[in-house]
């Protein structure tokens, strides 16, 4: 696995360098692209990442540990966002999230044995007048219910068996 | 426009100068010492703290008529922020009014400083910054009586992180100012430490590779507002209140540093004083605040088990440990019998003093041979004449100006030059580097070599030993650098010694001079030449009449008696133990054996700059004095003394009583030391930017200047105007025959010299012994990276690794001096590498 | 009518020639035809205040650009992080054109020589939709080169935050674009001027629904713009309703519009008929909360209006709280996250939002005092007007405005004693 040198990156990141005044500005897309490749952003990706745009990976690290869609630590499979802002929390997001918790048997931010389901909470997502709902591996999946949440992360496991996912 | 403004502070009126920072110009001109954490008069501001929150504001004006509002009284309306703004962002401008001590001014210090203190340990008593702390001095000053924040909920960090060999991180105390985060990106240029995470988890990081391991480092423990960067040195080591401050002077490079030792009474040590740590001391025209780390950490030879410490002499073919009025007594018979055939050779970090009194022994026996030691950097004497003109401050270069740095590494020859240097650059001074290779300060005369950044700036790649004709040619070769070069309002030209030979090195500082005489910038100030001679008082040799020429004469025809004071020629010269057995008696006075007791007669030891006074003429040609600080070791005498003994045993004069006395002596001789007196060095003026004293928050702990800012030898073309050029020397170009290359030695700041090795903290960062080679010649020889090589050259037979790279010369190998055992060539060679076993893993 | 969501009247509106066929690019042709001094006189002319929040006079800050220097940009704030906001959001997802087409007016009017749209990055889609948009566009000579034969060339580019709500505040947004950490600069020297902006050159930073307003401005004139709304508030506004309300939602209507038709008519009254409701914060986290009295039910949604009831429309995400909710919960929530979206630059933010945080957990659970009650807010008041950016003005208003109007709310947690004396 590396992202420099690997043909189904080429294209995008030479995009991304052509978008900006300056190649420290790719560093935020160049991130995105270590985390697809890697699944989190690892210390490979770090300095790989430094190495395109040429800068000390002590900057790049501190890039990805600023904002928190760049995930330092290796997640499930599906990384489960539920919103529990104010908004949400209004619609019952806070009790969704804890039932969705107890559904998988893990903690705040962990993961599942099978490392299928990372779940956290996150601030407002800009869905409010959808509550609740969650943001999958970034995708949004809104208006939730239980019944609703038992059947997608049946259809996900399902999915993830299949080698699709 | 006019230079300065009037500003208001707290009612009264200062003269200040225009587009000052107002808490500078509050602190010089009003005394107001607006209270700081993440300010620094050296950096960039940032507005991060908001410690520095006062009221402001501005004269009124109509906004139809642009006219100023007056009050009834006639004077000046004045519109205050309707919110307390940051001084430090603040640029002065004419009328402005600041308030410092209404009651909001008051309370907002004291908030910024409770929620400081809401996250901080507080645990001053065991901390090193205790008792020079600024947010300890400051929440005495302007803090809350009481915390209202629970203890138990303070987060608990790491407190003893390690950012490299040599700092360590406590993150507890770190108060988020980010003021080592921009000295490492502002002011050198290597952005390795940044936050991490954000809120109150934002941290200092590093993950670079390796960590924080840049030759300033020691810097951001002296501008730490708290006590969350401490030194690997100085950790634990002593309480601040417990140390007595003696001022001094670098002893290592040509950059002289001033410096300011930590003396503490040890235990360990029998009870005497000895140095804790060594501070940077102000000199805005030599080192700013800023010092290397390799005078940071690099003091502990002084009290190294290894100096010598008895006199010794031989007798009956045996060296034996004797006393000094014995070894005078026995050296005075065997000096006069020399019959005029004497001569010396000085190492370059021998003071002034000893130079005098070494010249006055040898002269006064008749004899005239006086060496420089190491007989490798020529141009001493050009400097001379046409160095950087009298008042010249490098930290004043900028727009419009130019600097050429060839043949040389100043990262690792003169780390605070190409500090100063690069800075110049970021003012605006376009900045060119030409070399054999790729050095460090190449990174920043390149365009977008790091970050982006647009910069004024070129370099040039010559072959190997071809800086002079490189140098010579450049109008013709290189017409546009050479043009921006000589268009440049202030041009300062520095020129080393790398990949030549004495005559090279010579011939480059000519032909440099010879550059900046016909494009006009001599006589002034910011202007001229500069040479990174090696050691502390390379132009001190020469104003002594110390010569490289002359050591050069010495090893081809030597001596019945050679006095060898400083110098590890054995060391430093493959071909020393050669020529040496020529010599009938060798007297050696230095701190450290480097194995000539096997050839010597006397074995003298002597002080090292800690344990006596004395001065030297740094590469600007600062004289600059030094001061005593911890007591002698063993029966060692400081140089001058011994020469001066020496001399009086011969009867030839009486040894002086001080080394203040053995300066009167000589500026009354050497004209170029006229007026100088160690009365006349010790004087001092206030600077700017006013660090130390009181408010140790402005600026960091970095000394006021109290032992002397040093007196500047004017230059030949300083005095006398009119234009001198003179011809070109006669130079040998190196060349390499047949199925040879170039050895170039270059220097690596951390290497195993003697007096360096003692300084343990340091050797983890030594380099494994390594060669580089340009990847062809090593591809046409079979050489991979890491491999094994040999590299022959005259005397000099040894085996290092070699670290292939595109960016030297083909036909030329670096080969850095003293990290081997080993000496290697003194001056460029023609050799040969070849290949003795394959790649292994670096030992580092 | 609606200016802005006009996806909800127009199917397709999303495709170009869809767009085209309703005037798409109609604004962007007589902007061209105009010099563009005139250009942002028109927009000076209509009213147009940021749509960001901070309701600034859109035209005079274009009119703040140095026309004289060489390079310019426009920067598009997508990052909509503001809790309760998701009005940005249906623009770029139901008329993406609208948006772009208003971002090259600006463009043109300081002669910019890009565009950047900086796009929250949970908006991924978006982000992906606007990139085909920018493509489509491009092949039909709107955006590149020589646009629409004018001589003028512009590029557009999106870019994605991660996760960063600071990211929306104008100066952390550019250092973010330029790979820095996104905290705030100092000012001066602002975004338009040489030095504050993008890569240090003078840039014009609005908000989406700002810019997506500007197409219809050059189309229709300056005056039918100004006709809607109330004299210091022109146009139409998205308000962003969310919490106990039937039907949450996004409702474009004229500035000066009432609370009180906005929460009953429009968003159908309480979500159960038999509560009643209590408080409202009308700008999000961000702005002060006020008890939803008749007065203020009956208060116009306008810049000059809100400010007479003692809180600010902002950017009109309008969350409603009926009586069962606990106002110390509240303030736990929004201080929650502004602790979770300081950046840590500035002192009184950085610590103050982590210790608020956790006073209010102690409170909550029953262990704090009354000293507490008056600490927090002495703490919140101390931060106020102190820091670097107004997110620690945003971080103190929960606090100080909680404790202000529902005292009681905060007496039930705590005993005279607190829980450990
Ligand atoms: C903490 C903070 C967050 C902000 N977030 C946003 C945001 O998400 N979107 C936005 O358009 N403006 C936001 N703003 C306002 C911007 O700084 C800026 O005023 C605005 O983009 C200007 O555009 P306008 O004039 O079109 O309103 C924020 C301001 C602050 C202080
Ligand atoms: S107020 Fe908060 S978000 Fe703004 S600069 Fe300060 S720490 Fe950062
Ligand atoms: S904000 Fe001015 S000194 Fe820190």
């Amino acid at each position: 696995m590396a992202i420099i040198g690997n043909p189904k990156y080429e294209e995008r990141i030479k995009s991304h360098l052509a978008k900006y005044e300056t190649k420290r500005s790719a560093v935020m897309p160049l991130l995105y692209i270590a985390q697809e490749e890697y699944g989190w952003v690892n210390p490979d990706g770090i300095s790989e990442v430094a190495e395109i745009l040429n800068l000390d990976p002590t900057q790049v690290k501190s890039i990805a540990g600023f904002y928190t869609m760049y995930s330092e630590k290796p997640k499930g499979k599906y990384w489960l966002q539920v919103c529990t802002d104010l908004p949400c929390a209004l619609q019952g997001a806070d009790d969704f999230h804890a039932w969705l918790k107890d559904e998988l048997g893990v903690e705040e931010g962990g993961t599942t044995k099978d490392e299928m389901f990372t779940v956290e909470h996150v601030m407002c997502l800009a869905a409010c007048d959808k509550a609740p709902m969650l943001q999958c591996n970034f995708r949004y999946v809104e208006n939730l219910d239980q019944d609703k949440m038992r059947g997608l992360l049946a259809k996900w496991r399902a999915e993830a068996a299949n080698g699709r996912g | 426009m006019s230079d300065t403004v009037i500003i208001n502070v707290d009612g009264n009126d200062y003269e200040v100068a225009a587009g000052s920072n107002l808490v500078d110009a509050a602190k010089w001109h009003a005394g107001n010492d607006i209270p700081v954490f993440c300010y620094h008069p050296k950096m960039e501001p940032v507005g991060m703290c908001r410690m520095c929150l006062v009221e402001l504001g501005t004269p009124a004006r109509d906004r139809a008529t642009g006219e100023a509002m007056l009050n009834d009284d006639g004077s000046p309306q004045i519109r205050y922020f309707p919110k307390l703004q940051t001084a430090c962002t603040t640029t002065v401008s004419d009328g402005m009014h600041i308030k410092t001590n209404t009651q909001e001014v008051i309370d907002a210090r004291n908030d910024v400083l409770e929620f400081l203190l809401s996250s901080h340990p507080l645990d001053c008593p065991i901390c090193d910054k205790g008792g020079e702390c600024p947010l300890q001095n400051l929440t005495m000053r302007h803090g809350p009586q009481s915390s209202r924040m629970y203890f138990e909920d303070k987060q608990l960090l790491e407190k003893h992180y390690p950012l490299g060999d040599l700092i360590f991180l406590d993150r507890e105390r770190c108060i988020q100012c980010a003021r080592c985060v921009r000295f490492q990106d502002e002011v050198v240029g290597d952005d390795v430490l940044a936050f991490h995470e954000r809120g109150r988890r934002l941290q200092i990081i590093t993950n670079s590779d390796p960590g924080f391991d840049t030759y300033f480092s020691g810097n951001t423990t002296d501008i730490c507002p708290v006590g969350a960067l401490t030194t690997t040195d100085f950790r634990f080591g002593a309480r601040p209140w417990e140390l007595n401050e003696v001022p001094s002077i670098s002893p290592w490079d040509a950059t002289g540093e001033n410096i300011s030792l930590s003396m503490r009474l040890d235990r360990d040590f029998g009870g005497k004083a000895l140095i804790k740590r060594v501070m940077p001391r102000q000199n805005e025209r030599v080192n700013e605040i800023w010092i290397s780390d390799k005078t940071r950490f690099g003091h502990h030879f002084t009290r190294s088990e290894d100096r010598l410490t008895q006199p010794m002499m031989r007798s009956g073919g045996v060296l034996r440990e004797s006393n000094w009025s014995a070894v005078m007594a026995a050296m005075a018979g065997l000096l006069k019998d020399a019959d005029g055939d004497i001569a010396a050779i000085a190492g370059s970090s021998m003071t002034n003093e000893d130079l005098w009194e070494l010249r006055q022994l040898v002269e006064g026996l008749g004899g005239s041979r006086l060496g420089a030691w190491i007989p490798s950097h020529g141009g001493a004497e050009i400097v001379a004449e046409v160095g950087v003109g009298f008042g010249t401050n490098l930290g004043q270069l900028g727009r419009g100006d130019a600097i050429l740095v060839i043949a040389s590494d100043l990262e690792e020859e003169a780390p605070i030059w190409r500090l100063r240097l690069k800075q110049a650059q970021d003012r605006g001074a376009y900045l060119v580097v030409a070399n054999a290779r790729h050095t460090r300060l190449e990174d920043f005369a390149i365009q977008g070599a790091r970050n982006d950044k647009v910069v004024e700036g070129d370099a040039i790649r010559y072959g190997a030993g071809e800086a002079v004709l490189i140098m010579r040619n450049l109008s013709a070769d290189q017409p546009e650098i050479a043009e921006r070069l000589s268009e440049a309002e202030n041009l300062v030209i520095v020129a080393g010694a790398e990949g030549l030979t004495l005559s090279g090195g010579k011939a480059l500082a000519q032909a440099a001079a010879n550059f900046l005489i016909e494009t006009g910038h001599i006589g002034r100030r910011n202007n001229g030449l500069l040479i990174p001679l090696p050691g502390a008082n390379g132009m001190g040799l020469h104003y002594l009449g110390f010569t490289p020429d002359t050591t050069l004469d010495i090893m081809t025809n030597p001596p019945q008696v050679l006095i060898v004071a400083q110098a590890e020629l054995l060391d430093d010269d493959p071909a020393a133990r050669a020529w040496l057995s020529g010599v009938e008696t060798i007297v050696y006075a230095n701190f450290f054996d480097d194995g000539i007791s096997a050839l010597a007669n006397y074995i003298l030891p002597i002080q090292t700059f800690a344990e006596r006074d004395g001065s030297f003429v740094n590469g600007e040609r600062r004289v600059q004095r030094f001061y005593t600080a911890q007591g002698p070791i063993g029966q060692s005498l400081p140089a001058w003394k011994l020469f001066g003994g020496a001399r009086q045993a011969l009867g030839a004069g009486a040894l002086q009583p001080s080394a203040a006395a053995v300066m009167r002596d000589l500026s009354a001789d050497i004209s170029e030391f006229e007026g100088i007196s160690y009365k006349a060095l010790a004087q001092v003026k206030r600077e700017f930017p006013d660090v130390g004293g009181r408010d140790q928050y402005y600026g960091g702990t970095a000394y006021t200047n109290t032992g002397g800012l040093g007196i500047q030898i004017p230059c030949v073309s300083d005095t006398r105007k009119g234009r001198r050029t003179r011809q070109l020397e006669r130079f040998d170009q190196p060349g390499a025959g047949e199925d040879e290359v170039l050895i170039m030695p270059v220097t690596r700041l951390y290497n195993r010299q003697r007096n360096f090795r003692p300084s343990l903290m340091l050797e983890p960062r030594v380099l494994t012994p390594y060669a580089i080679v340009n990847s062809d010649d090593a591809a046409a020889l079979g050489i991979s990276d890491g491999d094994i090589v040999e590299i022959r050259a005259g005397e000099s037979n040894v085996r290092v690794q070699a670290a292939l790279s595109d960016e030297i010369a083909a036909g030329a190998v670096a080969l850095p001096r003293h990290l081997t055992e080993e000496a290697i060539p003194l001056t460029i060679t023609a050799g040969s590498v070849s290949k003795v076993a394959e790649a292994v893993a670096a030992a580092t | 009518m609606h200016i802005l969501l006009r996806g909800r009247d127009i199917d397709n509106i999303k495709q170009l020639d869809v767009y085209e066929r309703h005037g798409g690019f109609a604004g962007m042709k007589k902007a061209l035809a105009m010099t563009p001094a005139e250009v942002i006189n028109v927009v000076k002319a209509s009213g147009l205040r940021g749509r960001g929040g901070a309701g600034f006079p859109t035209g005079v800050k274009w009119s703040f650009i140095p026309q004289h220097e060489p390079v310019k940009f426009v920067t598009v704030n997508a990052d909509e992080s503001e809790t309760g906001t998701f009005k940005d959001r249906e623009i770029m997802e139901e008329n993406p054109y609208q948006l772009i087409e208003g971002s090259l007016i600006c463009a043109y009017a300081i002669q910019a020589k890009a565009v950047y749209i900086y796009l929250r990055g949970e908006f991924w889609d978006i982000g992906d939709q606007l990139d085909e948009c920018i493509e489509a566009l491009r092949a039909k000579g709107y955006i590149g080169a020589n646009i629409m034969g004018s001589g003028y060339d512009c590029e557009v580019y999106t870019h994605l935050g991660a996760g960063a709500y600071i990211c929306g505040e104008e100066s952390a947004l550019l250092n973010s674009l330029e790979g820095y950490l996104g905290q705030p600069r100092v000012r001066p020297p602002f975004p338009a001027q040489k030095g504050g902006g993008l890569y240090k050159e003078a840039t014009v930073v609005n908000n989406v629904e700002t810019l997506a307003n500007v197409p219809y401005i050059l189309n229709d004139g300056a005056d039918a713009f100004k006709a809607i709304g109330t004299e210091q508030s022109a146009g139409n506004k998205i308000y962003c309703v969310s919490g106990h309300v039937k039907r949450p939602g996004n409702y474009e209507l004229p500035m000066g519009t009432t609370f009180r038709e906005l929460l009953y008519e429009h968003a159908g009254g309480p979500l159960h008929e038999e509560r009643k409701f209590k408080a409202m914060l009308p700008s999000g986290g961000s702005g002060p909360i006020v008890p939803l009295t008749d007065e203020v039910l009956d208060t116009p949604m306008s810049y000059e209006d809100c400010a007479n009831i003692g809180t600010i429309i902002g950017s009109a995400s309008i969350i409603v709280m009926d009586e069962t909710v606990d106002m110390t919960w509240v303030a736990s929530k929004v201080t929650k996250f502004f602790k979770h979206e300081s950046c840590g630059k500035c002192t009184p933010c950085r610590e103050g939002t982590y210790w608020l945080d956790k006073v209010i957990d102690r409170i909550l659970d029953g262990r704090g005092s009354p000293d507490d009650v008056t600490r927090i807010a002495d703490v919140a008041e101390n931060m106020a007007g102190t820091t670097l950016c107004a997110l620690g003005d945003f971080a103190a208003n929960p606090i100080i405005h909680t404790i202000r109007h529902f005292p009681d709310d905060f007496a039930q947690h705590v005993s005279a004693q607190g829980a450990d004396g």
